[in-house]
């Protein structure tokens, strides 16, 4: 795979192994699915592919999702709702606030389209409570509506605010999965590369920054927000977290999941140096973390 | 905006045609919108989920003389509960039911349902729903939700 000289200048350190890199970008992540817990069981869906004789195969750290074939698209629980295909690292922010959300009372998805994740926290809070769905694209609220409609999340509002702007009020808990320059996806999207540029990674930095503000802001004391993009950039990850500290003084709590190979943000970049709470974040390598899309995500805490 | 008397027509509708009790919805409002729409979710909405595009899941349509038509949403979820007016499908059915088409069912399938919406029942799935009229049952799957299913 070809990629800009500045792509390389900028990870062939940071990733560790560049060729080992570039070579897992290649490589198209596998098909994945999670139970949707609201309309069924996880032992009533496994027993139902192995009548089906199609191959799934579970992970370490989530016993509601597995790798499977693309067949299983045609299936009976892709109809229903009982399962959603969804990418792995995508599965990854819920479950870092898993125990705070099996008791949130009102939790907000800043920017909630097409529902991947709002469907997997609103089955993480058993359907109960009140889970705030923003998204500031009108026309992608619509995709966020069906999967909603067909996970059956009952306990969801979907709201259509720039993240930056959304009224105050409080939550126990925050998923902030900003816009980013999508570095993490290019194994899905070769075009993401055509369109890179530093530029770009500098202009989102900005605007995340907003977001994250916004968010802590947002949250109730002593309250969580997760923050994610699925980009390799430091300026977008690891940078903003270290500009929140320093601003509001918050606390970073390890983010990691039992089970889940990842690897730890980074605490320096370009000769700035970050907090060492920084080294509590979590990284994913597709060549280093079992071929899965690049991803960042912190735990905070108000 | 909750209405009581459009909760009241929906709850009496579901108990009546399907033996759907309202206590699987006390965890939940009902919340009524244009066109006859209502929907059902949270309770305790507040300023911010007040200025929403959607609350919750589309349940039911009421139409004229406030006659109601349960939706797809509500009889994957709640159609579990029901006792009466299933409509138990053969696979070949069910196949043909997920891509849309209408279908001719045989007595045994229809059972003991009367001419009206029904609940369109697999393999101890609910699907969604039907609407029965003399042995043939249109189908009532929104086209967005239709698909080929080979796995069943």
């Amino acid at each position: 795979m070809k990629v800009p000289k500045k792509f390389e200048d900028r990870y062939r350190d940071l990733s560790g192994d560049f060729d080992a890199f570039i070579e897992s970008l290649s490589k198209f992540p596998s098909k994945s699915f999670r139970v949707n817990t609201i309309k069924a069981s996880r032992d009533k869906v496994v027993r139902a592919f192995k009548e089906h004789k199609i191959e799934i195969h579970g992970l370490e750290w989530y016993e509601d999702a597995f790798t499977t074939e693309p067949k299983a698209s045609l299936t009976i629980e892709h109809f229903l709702g009982q399962i959603y295909f969804q990418d792995l690292s995508s599965i990854i922010p819920p479950l870092l606030a898993r125990s705070e959300l099996s008791q949130a009372q009102r939790v907000l998805d800043m920017s909630a389209a097409p529902g991947s994740k709002t469907t997997q926290i609103a089955a993480l809070m058993g359907n109960q409570g009140l889970l705030v769905a923003n998204d500031i694209d009108y026309s992608r609220t619509k995709a966020l509506k069906f999967n909603i409609e067909k996970s059956g999340a009952l306990n969801t509002v979907i709201t259509n605010f720039d993240a930056r702007h959304i009224p105050n009020e409080k939550f126990d808990v925050i998923f902030a999965d900003v816009p980013c320059s999508l570095e993490g996806t290019i194994q899905k999207n070769y075009k993401v590369l055509r369109s890179w540029s530093e530029k770009k990674i500098h202009r989102f930095s900005r605007l995340q920054r907003g977001i994250v503000e916004k968010g802590f802001e947002l949250l109730v004391p002593g309250g969580v927000m997760i923050y994610s993009t699925c980009t390799f950039a430091p300026e977008e990850n690891e940078e903003i977290i270290n500009w929140l500290i320093e601003k509001h003084g918050c606390t970073i709590e390890k983010a990691e999941i039992s089970g889940l190979d990842a690897s730890s943000g980074i605490t320096s970049w370009n000769g700035i140096e970050f907090s060492s709470e920084l080294k509590k974040t979590l990284r994913i390598w597709p060549h280093k973390n079992n071929n899965m899309g690049g991803f960042f995500a912190a735990k905070v805490r108000k | 905006m909750n209405n009581e008397m459009e909760k009241k027509f929906v709850l009496e509708y579901l108990k009546a045609r399907f033996g759907i009790t309202e206590k699987y919805f006390e965890a939940f409002e009902f919340y009524s919108a244009s066109k006859g729409r209502i929907f059902l979710g949270p309770k305790n909405l507040t300023v911010v989920d007040e200025r929403n595009v959607s609350v919750g899941v589309l349940v039911a349509r009421l139409g004229d003389n406030d006659n109601v038509k349960p939706t797809t949403n509500m009889l994957q979820m709640f159609g579990k509960f029901a006792n009466r007016n299933i409509v138990k499908l053969t696979k070949e059915n069910a196949v043909k039911y997920a891509e849309g088409s209408d279908i001719e069912v045989s007595d045994q399938e229809v059972s003991a349902s009367a001419d009206g919406y029904v609940i369109i029942a697999y393999n101890g799935d609910s699907l969604g729903c039907g609407l029965l009229k003399g042995g043939k049952i249109k189908n009532m799957l929104p086209k967005a939700k239709r698909m080929k299913i080979e796995f069943l």
